[in-house]
């Protein structure tokens, strides 16, 4: 089949950008129209990507690569390019279709405010980054796109500017994935000195990583592996570098919706799977990752259980659902963690979501304030139902099958793996029935004016919601026990996907996943959403345990003493050194020849004449000296 | 050969003159007068060794004419300093003159 | 139609012409001296930019090269020298200039900081006349820096920045301007009386070429690069001027060591760093501009100049200790960047960070690195211009720049508040702005020797993350005080080297081909002789 589409994928990045570019040079009074322009953008995108996609859906559409010369370094040439797999083509439509509907659902959540155009602005290229870090072809485009994905985030967690929260959300969101994002850089420098000619795509990748070959060292692929992963711990919020992804909240919600359904938090994952070459070239990082991954879902949700916050439940949700497809990673199932990815990425969207048009009626995110909101907006407590079953696990949702697939290969790894994951199972039950009964069933907690005035969002906000619930119902059936199509598609790409995961049905794994979910709901409806049940019915069962999960298991505490004052210690320590000692040596050094100065001008008269008289006994002494060197 | 030694001779008594007078005397004008002596044996020595000299050429005469339009400038700046100097102190003896030591 | 033209001449000297024109008119005639200093600063820019489309980089800068004799003084010499058949001998001062793929770029980036800083003059506000006619005189100074072929010019040029620097900053800077201003002074004088002496060393050794005249030979001495480089790799040269007057190798040590002082005071090199602090917080932003944007190059330009292609196995031997000074550089001027309270203060510790990342690009001794060295040098030059070019907007409008005065300008200037953020976004190494390239080729260069450096290095970008998100949110975002309330936006004036500044460092973030393309074979000779060092 001709892949005509592919060819110009390097459109579909580039429709954002312009808008981007559009905006930005029109400045803030272009206004709605601005966000216009960058949804239409979006839409091309998403067209465009829809249009990869579906010439890719047939067996033998051939990989195309795209690059242009992009910088020199010493005699090699680095380029900038694009490469069409069916990996790239499936995130291409998570990512467009997930901004398509953020920018619509914006257009009516964001109208009241001033900088409406700018807010469009940094979507338009936060989209754009993200697919050119999706189509990248080589680690170095990927490097740059990665970082401005990162960048647009802080911009967008940023962007109410004038809360001081937002300030320091913007600024750790940064920093922390910074810390990621320097290992990556230096794998990248690694790969660059020990590959083959200075090779940094992925087709050499996999040529040099899968045939064995002696290239790469045992030990220096560990340490590639690692490095990378450790950019993707970043990027992902994984343990411990997941700080930033709760206090991320602070954006705009549709911006979590973009943030944790398809675009920062899925580039960790989808840069793992890209370079999965690597990871299965090196057994010892793959149990690294699956560790990592494992320990970060059950962390995470079990800080979940806690939050009182209905953003930050979420938040914490996407954590340890990262971790799930870290975990899946780590087992050796690339397929499974990109189904997981890609069912994830519309549940998660939806509940973000539908969380935004609950905050959009009732102006707070403590969820002790709301309650009983189901009656007054049937349609977002109805499709927020669905996409809290989905994460739930509950069959046949979307969610369900992809974390099935997950779980299939973490018993596969090691059964104590599958066990956190399934305890893991339980708590995302357990949290989001919390979330659920605590928000939209029972009696208003809040101040009765609030509840009153609550009303439904408009058909902006609410078509999203409804697409993104029909998507969420069916994405799952794409890889089913009896249908084992998208792994199959997805190794067909070539590079990399070879053994696409684990696949068949496994009785163990579905009772004991199905088993979880219904335990957790049951347990979350038994202590949050029976007639009577208090909100803090746990906290007063369990004080000790609540409130170290209330606080996170004071990592950002922990963090604050062990990295954030000792450099500001040590910063003030190097001030004062370099005032007194590096400065004083050069005052002393100064003092010193003022001082030699001082002394002098008392042998100066001031008179000429005696100058000279002393510059004549010098010249005399001088000639007295050379002359008389001859005769000794 | 021989006269080279008689012009050196010269230029040297020459300079020894002016050295003297710019180091005792008191009044300003008299010092720059020994200053122009003292630059008139250069030139006579300048002139000498490109006549006399090893590697003769007319570059030491040139240079020479160079000196004198220099020195001709010194000697006016010398006197413009002077003066306000004067206009100031109402005294030319540079035993009064030391601002060199502020 | 360039080849009839002395382009390099014409680089150098026009704004010197423009200085003795200025000098002529009238005092009182402000906008006439503004816009003669202005056309007289973009002149040479358009040239600069004529020269970088006409430049091919596989012939390198022949084309343009141009050769005086300007002085030639006949020596003296003693029998002993009379071995290698000379009959005469002569001093030579000629005026060579020449371009190739290091100076080029710097030649572009003194053109567009130096206009920049001319168009941002609208800030001074006292004693136009002098401010420009300096400024056109230190303009003169850079480009020549770049320009010269001989050591001599080479000395006489650096020389003609620093005067009117000295003024620059003691008269038109802040309140303990004239401190700062000696403080320049004393330190870079200090350079340079070490650079001359090394200088000295290398004329009046390797300086030598002999030909054959009508006569008989001539030997004449003479501080001309390629002669220089010549001598210095040639095994056989002692032989050929004369044993005992050759340079040791210790005393090649001593002239390199020397070279690392003088530039090093210039880059600057920590522990010498103390005089650019005062200079960055003490002189007017336009200055600062020319200042960080480009004088500290000329250290870097100069290590690169003097250490690869005539001390090579100096620069070699050296090399271990440049990458640890670098890194020292790096971590120290960004931790120390981290705690600052005034932001220009901030700007100047990221500046010794930055520069230190120029010198891990010269310490790596490939072709990578000394690209990246010179790309961070000409990206650092953008982003700092633009930096100080907006700290002096804020100046003029709130009277203070420190961080924690300053607070939600985001709100009030929001145009202003934006080009701070890419700046310093840019600053912080950002991949899609200039200063991305720069940091990447430079680790990418220095990481085949040193790993270990490297990895200690790009601690450096994490903290240099930290500092500028504390300082430019610190100012821009947050709520907004009240007596900032009334502030009105830049200006067309003021905003148009802004969006210049910004629009360049974006492209050469985007594309930077466009710069390394330029470099390419720039080094050729160095690596070379590099390489046969390492032979050796």
């Amino acid at each position: 089949m001709d892949i005509v589409f592919s060819q110009v994928a390097w459109l579909a990045p580039l429709f954002p950008l312009t808008a981007f570019a559009v905006l930005t040079a029109m400045g803030r009074g272009l206004g709605k129209a601005g966000a216009i322009v960058a949804t239409a953008a979006s839409l091309l995108s998403f067209v465009l990507a829809l249009l990869i996609a579906a010439e890719r859906l047939g067996d033998s559409a051939e990989d195309y690569t795209g690059r242009i010369e992009w910088l020199r370094a010493g005699g090699v040439v680095l380029h900038a390019g694009y490469e069409v797999t069916n990996l790239t083509a499936l995130m291409l439509v998570i990512v467009t279709l997930v901004a398509l509907l953020v920018n619509v659902y914006s257009l009516s959540y964001m109208k009241d405010d001033e900088r409406i155009s700018v807010f469009f602005a940094y979507v338009a290229l936060f989209t754009a980054s993200m697919l050119g870090l999706v189509l990248a072809d080589n680690l170095l485009t990927l490097y740059v796109c990665w970082e401005l994905v990162g960048v647009c985030s802080f911009l967008l967690i940023g962007f109410w500017f004038r809360k001081p929260e937002a300030r320091a959300a913007a600024k750790k969101a940064f920093v922390v994935t910074r810390i990621g994002d320097l290992g990556l850089l230096i794998a990248i420098l690694l790969l660059y000195w020990n590959m083959p000619n200075h090779a940094l795509d992925y087709t050499s990748l996999y040529n040099v990583f899968h045939s064995q070959s002696e290239a790469l060292s045992d030990s220096l692929t560990t340490l590639i592996a690692l490095l990378i992963f450790l950019g993707a711990v970043g990027k992902s919020g994984q343990f411990p570098l997941h700080v930033w992804l709760p206090d991320a909240m602070e954006g705009p919600t549709p911006i979590s919706a973009l943030i944790h359904a398809a675009t920062m938090v899925a580039a960790g994952v989808y840069l793992v799977a890209r370079t999965f070459d690597v990871f299965e070239a090196s057994p010892n990082a793959l149990t690294v990752v699956a560790l990592v991954g494992a320990f970060t879902a059950i962390f995470a949700a079990a800080i979940g259980l806690a939050q009182n916050d209905i953003k930050r439940v979420l938040a914490y949700s996407t954590v340890s659902q990262l971790g799930y497809m870290m975990l899946a990673l780590g087992s050796g199932a690339a397929a499974a963690a990109m189904f997981h990815l890609f069912t994830h990425a519309f549940f998660k969207a939806l509940l973000f979501l539908a969380a935004g048009s609950v905050i959009h009626a009732v102006h707070t995110q403590d969820i002790r304030e709301m309650g009983g909101l189901g009656r007054r907006m049937k349609l977002t407590a109805w499709t927020f139902g669905i996409g809290a079953l989905a994460l739930s696990g509950v069959p046949p949702l979307s969610g369900f099958w992809s974390k099935d697939a997950v779980l299939a290969a973490a018993l596969e790894k090691s059964p104590w793996l599958f066990a956190v994951a399934v305890v893991t199972a339980l708590f995302t039950a357990l949290y989001m029935a919390r979330l659920f009964f605590l928000v939209f069933t029972g009696s208003s907690r809040g101040e009765a004016v609030v509840y009153v005035h609550a009303k439904e969002s408009p058909a902006a906000m609410t078509v999203p919601l409804v697409i993104l619930a029909v998507l969420t119902v069916a994405a799952g059936f794409v890889w089913t026990p009896w249908n084992e199509w998208l792994p199959g598609w997805l190794a067909g790409s070539g590079a990399g996907e070879e053994e696409a995961g684990a696949g068949g049905w496994n009785g163990v794994v579905v009772a004991a996943s199905v088993a979880a979910s219904l335990l957790g709901l049951l347990l979350g409806w038994l202590v949050y959403g029976r007639k009577g049940a208090a909100v803090s019915a746990a906290a007063a069962k369990a004080p000790g345990l609540v409130r170290i999960l209330e606080r996170k298991f004071y990592i950002d505490e922990l963090y604050d003493i062990a990295f954030v004052r000792p450099l500001a210690v040590l910063g003030r320590a190097l001030h004062v050194f370099d005032e007194v000692v590096v400065d004083g040596a050069v005052r002393l050094v100064g003092r010193s020849v003022q001082a030699a100065g001082k002394l002098n001008t008392r042998l100066l008269s001031g008179q000429l004449q005696t100058y000279g008289l002393a510059a004549l006994a010098g010249a005399v002494i001088l000639i007295v000296a050379i002359a008389g060197r001859r005769f000794w | 050969m021989t006269m080279l030694g008689s012009y050196l001779t010269l230029a040297a008594v020459l300079f020894c003159l002016g050295l003297y007078g710019v180091l005792t005397k008191r009044n300003a004008i008299i010092v720059l007068l020994s200053i122009e002596l003292m630059l008139s044996a250069v030139n006579l020595n300048l002139v000498a060794f490109a006549k006399y000299g090893i590697n003769a050429s007319l570059r030491g005469q040139v240079f020479s004419l160079f000196t004198m339009t220099v020195a001709a400038a010194e000697a006016a700046v010398g006197i413009a300093v002077l003066i306000s100097l004067y206009r100031r102190r109402a005294t030319v003896n540079v035993d009064e003159f030391n601002e060199l030591r502020r | 139609m360039l080849d009839d033209l002395p382009i390099l001449s014409m680089i150098a000297f026009l704004p010197l012409v423009g200085a003795l024109v200025l000098l002529l008119v009238p005092q009182g005639r402000a906008r006439l001296i503004r816009g003669m200093a202005l056309a007289f600063t973009f002149a040479p820019l358009l040239a600069a930019v004529a020269l970088y489309i006409a430049y091919e980089p596989l012939l390198g800068g022949e084309a343009f090269a141009e050769k005086l004799t300007w002085l030639s003084v006949p020596l003296n010499m003693e029998a002993g020298l009379s071995a290698n058949g000379a009959t005469s001998y002569r001093l030579l001062f000629d005026y060579r200039m020449g371009v190739d793929g290091i100076s080029l770029p710097l030649v572009l980036l003194t053109g567009v900081v130096a206009s920049m800083a001319a168009l941002a003059s609208v800030q001074i506000r006292k004693r136009w006349k002098l401010y420009y006619v300096l400024f056109l005189l230190l303009q003169t100074g850079m480009y020549g820096v770049f320009l010269a072929r001989d050591l001599t010019v080479f000395f006489i040029f650096f020389e003609m920045t620093l005067i009117p620097m000295f003024f620059l900053i003691g008269i038109w800077g802040y309140f303990s301007r004239e401190n700062a201003a000696k403080r320049f002074l004393v330190y870079n004088g200090l350079g340079s009386a070490v650079m001359l002496l090394a200088f000295l060393m290398l004329i009046a050794t390797a300086g030598f070429s002999i030909e054959q005249t009508a006569s008989g030979a001539a030997l004449s001495f003479s501080g001309s690069y390629d002669v220089l480089a010549a001598n210095l790799a040639d095994p056989n040269a002692a032989a050929n001027l004369n044993g005992s007057m050759f340079l040791s190798d210790s005393l090649k040590g001593a002239a390199f060591a020397l070279l690392v002082v003088a530039f090093g005071i210039k880059l600057p090199l920590f522990p010498f760093h103390t005089w650019m602090l005062k200079v960055h917080t003490e002189a007017a932003p336009p200055v600062v501009m020319i200042h960080s944007g480009i004088l500290l190059k000329m250290g870097a330009y100069g290590l690169l100049r003097f250490g690869a292609f005539l001390l090579p196995d100096q620069l070699r031997a050296w090399a271990p200790a440049l990458a640890a000074l670098g890194v020292v550089n790096i971590v120290y001027g960004a931790v120390l960047a981290c705690v600052q309270k005034e932001f220009k203060l901030m700007l100047a510790y990221s500046s010794i960070s930055h520069m230190g990342i120029v010198l891990l690009g010269i310490a790596a001794l490939n072709e990578t690195g000394f690209e990246g060295a010179i790309y961070q040098s000409v990206s650092h030059g953008l982003i700092s211009a633009l930096l100080f070019l907006i700290v002096g907007t804020l100046y003029e409008r709130t009277g203070t720049t420190r961080i924690d005065e300053l607070g939600g300008l985001a709100s009030a200037l929001p145009f202003t508040s934006g080009i701070l953020l890419t700046a310093g976004l840019a600053s912080l190494g950002l991949p899609g702005l200039s200063g991305f390239v720069g940091e990447f080729l430079s680790f990418l260069g220095l990481f085949d020797s040193y790993p270990w450096l490297v990895a200690v290095g790009v601690l450096g970008l994490l903290f240099s993350a930290v500092y500028v998100l504390r300082g430019v949110l610190g100012m821009t975002y947050g709520a907004l005080p009240d007596r900032f309330a009334g502030l009105r936006d830049v200006r067309f004036v003021e905003a148009l080297p802004m969006i210049a500044l910004t629009a360049l460092i974006v492209l050469l973030g985007v594309y930077p081909s466009l710069l390394t393309d330029a470099m390419a074979h720039g080094f050729d000779g160095a690596l070379k002789l590099l390489q046969s060092a390492a032979g050796r």
